[in-house]
């Protein structure tokens, strides 16, 4: 275990020397979160509150939850493929799997930076809308937010792994990651709650997982739900966890396996 | 002799790319397959740097990536100190492979940084990982270089970090795939100066070196082995291939004071004569001896200069391989 985490770590640093290279846009990217708070919170002005599906909750602290969210959460969607897709285009994938790291390790430990500076950007993004633009949150139940997070991001990560495979398997295409990053932006009551959806295709938005994560994360840090609130969602993302961790580590181990049969692995 | 990397009918076919038309005309038909290994057999001593030669498309490149347990065989076995490769996690510690390829590194990173990277991946303990870099920057002479990004390298110097990251583990084994493919003259001499002085002679590694470079071949190898089409066609030492396939052995005769022909049962290849010594290459059949022609040229009165055994040339022997390969493939 210590070992795995000596490497997941000697990963971070990989990336964080490497993301810090570019100074100019380490940078940039600060500022750019400051400014997509700023656009969420001038483009909510515009919006209703009594808008439906927003339970009472004011436009500005329901979208800026709600991007947030989903953009940490989408690392664990598409940030393994997109780790193995850049290190095999890198000429780098090769490198890492003659060493004695066995290649599901390389595969989560490569996602590792991605995560953290998905976490540090959420922390910023709910920073900006505290501290300057004024809105209040409240975490009634630690417990319950954590587990939602965490559930999500296992639950993502499922995805992921598969979506990885994908890759490995595939080296183009990636329908897994396309076919979710799209229909959970435009299904997962982010950016819009699913009820101005019409009518006939709502029904979608209640079988996208992102739409129980954020309802966990709004309700939880923006009406003090406390954990009984939240079983229900909760329960959901805990069967769905369930379900993909596994399924992507197969998924994972089935594609590595059919790869290196096939001499693919590290060609892109 | 103990061996540190063995094959036995080493196997391995990979499916044809199929174009687009005949996905769209044929979609469930069977991928062809192209053979890309026809059962090697292989054994390389321990301690040994043994030479793959062969011409593009050999399968030398294949060959080591199953060794490097990048790519699983369909058939036969491939062992390194006795494990097979199937089992990764016994033989990946016992291997380093030096790749080619100058993008295996991070380009923003120093050589440095990247030497820690690659150290935890091969599980060198963390107390120990500073040490052993530093050690091994010293080894492949870049101290001076090492806080640089590796972009700022030059071909030279990224082989050279290549060589320390196989090296980062210790590994008894390592694998070689055109160490010197993108080096100029006098890099290429210094790093193979250093296979063979640092890696074989003192270390003693042993080394599987994949290349077209005969000159490599020949100042580096213990033994050879020429792999044509997907299977190993000589197995020897460097004169031994050279001698492949030659019936004849040849002679170079310096001698004066003799304008007569030679006779004997000798053939000439060549007769000049420079400043009053004539030069002569000889061709002798089989176990032929000179001595009856050396004794009668003496005993006539004519001095001797020189007489020298003329190796084979190497280029010429792979040559001769191939051209028996093609002879085969036709017949």
């Amino acid at each position: 275990m210590t070992l795995i985490l000596a490497k997941l770590w000697a990963f971070m640093v990989r990336d964080f020397l490497s993301d810090l290279s570019y100074r100019f846009a380490f940078v940039l990217q600060l500022v750019g979160m400051f400014f997509m708070v700023a656009v969420l919170y001038f483009s909510s002005r515009m919006v209703n509150p009594l808008t439906p599906g927003l339970d009472g909750v004011p436009p500005f602290p329901w979208l800026v939850v709600g991007a947030a969210f989903q953009l940490y959460f989408a690392t664990a969607l598409y940030s393994f493929s997109a780790k193995i897709r850049g290190e095999q285009v890198q000429g780098t994938l090769e490198a890492m799997l003659v060493s004695p790291t066995p290649t599901s390790v390389v595969i989560f430990s490569s996602t590792a930076w991605d995560f953290a500076w998905g976490a540090l950007r959420l922390v910023v993004y709910l920073a900006c809308a505290v501290f300057i633009f004024g809105v209040h949150l409240h975490v009634s139940s630690p417990a319950a937010l954590g587990l939602g997070i965490a559930l999500t991001l296992l639950a993502s990560a499922g995805i992921g792994m598969l979506s990885a495979s994908f890759i490995l398997y595939f080296k183009r295409g990636d329908p897994v990651n396309f076919l979710l990053t799209t229909s959970t932006t435009f299904f997962g009551n982010v950016l819009f709650p699913s009820k101005v959806l019409p009518a006939s295709v709502q029904w979608v938005s209640e079988w996208v997982p992102m739409s129980w994560s954020l309802q966990v994360v709004r309700r939880s840090l923006l009406q003090g739900a406390g954990f009984a609130e939240l079983t229900d969602p909760l329960g959901r993302l805990a069967v769905l966890t369930a379900v993909l961790v596994p399924l992507g580590l197969v998924g994972a181990r089935i594609a590595i396996r059919r790869a290196k049969r096939e001499g693919s692995l590290i060609q892109y | 002799m103990d061996h540190a990397i063995e094959g036995f009918g080493i196997e391995k076919s990979f499916k044809k790319k199929r174009s687009f038309r005949d996905m769209l005309t044929r979609p469930f038909a069977a991928a062809g397959q192209v053979r890309a290994l026809g059962g090697v057999d292989l054994s390389v001593g321990t301690g040994e740097i043994f030479g793959l030669l062969g011409p593009n498309g050999a399968g030398k490149t294949t060959l080591i990536k199953i060794l490097a347990c990048l790519v699983l065989p369909d058939a036969g076995r491939a062992l390194i100190g006795g494990d097979d490769v199937r089992h990764e996690n016994r033989v990946k510690p016992k291997l380093g492979l030096v790749h080619s390829d100058e993008r295996s590194f991070y380009w923003r990173l120093s050589g440095r940084e990247n030497l820690r990277f690659f150290a935890r991946l091969y599980n060198v303990p963390g107390r120990r990982i500073e040490g052993r870099v530093d050690a091994l920057l010293e080894k492949v002479d870049l101290v001076e270089a090492a806080p640089r990004r590796f972009s700022d390298y030059s071909s030279g110097m990224k082989q050279r970090l290549a060589i320390a990251r196989a090296l980062l583990h210790d590994p008894p084994v390592l694998l070689m795939d055109e160490p010197t493919r993108s080096l100029d003259p006098a890099s290429s001499r210094s790093l193979r100066a250093f296979i063979r002085d640092e890696l074989n002679r003192r270390d003693r590694k042993t080394i599987l070196l994949a290349t077209h470079n005969l000159q490599e071949v020949e100042t580096l190898c213990d033994r050879i082995g020429i792999l044509v089409r997907g299977t190993m066609r000589q197995v020897g030492t460097v004169p031994e291939v050279r001698r492949w396939g030659v019936t004849e052995r040849l002679f170079r005769l310096e001698v004066s004071g003799w304008h007569e022909p030679l006779g004997g049962e000798v053939r000439v290849v060549s007769d000049e004569s420079v400043d009053g010594v004539r030069r002569i290459t000889l061709a002798v059949e089989g176990e032929g001896r000179l001595n009856p022609l050396l004794g009668g040229l003496i005993a006539r009165g004519a001095v001797i200069h020189a007489c020298d055994r003329l190796e084979p040339d190497l280029e010429e022997a792979f040559a001769r391989i191939l051209a028996s390969e093609e002879d085969r493939g036709r017949s």
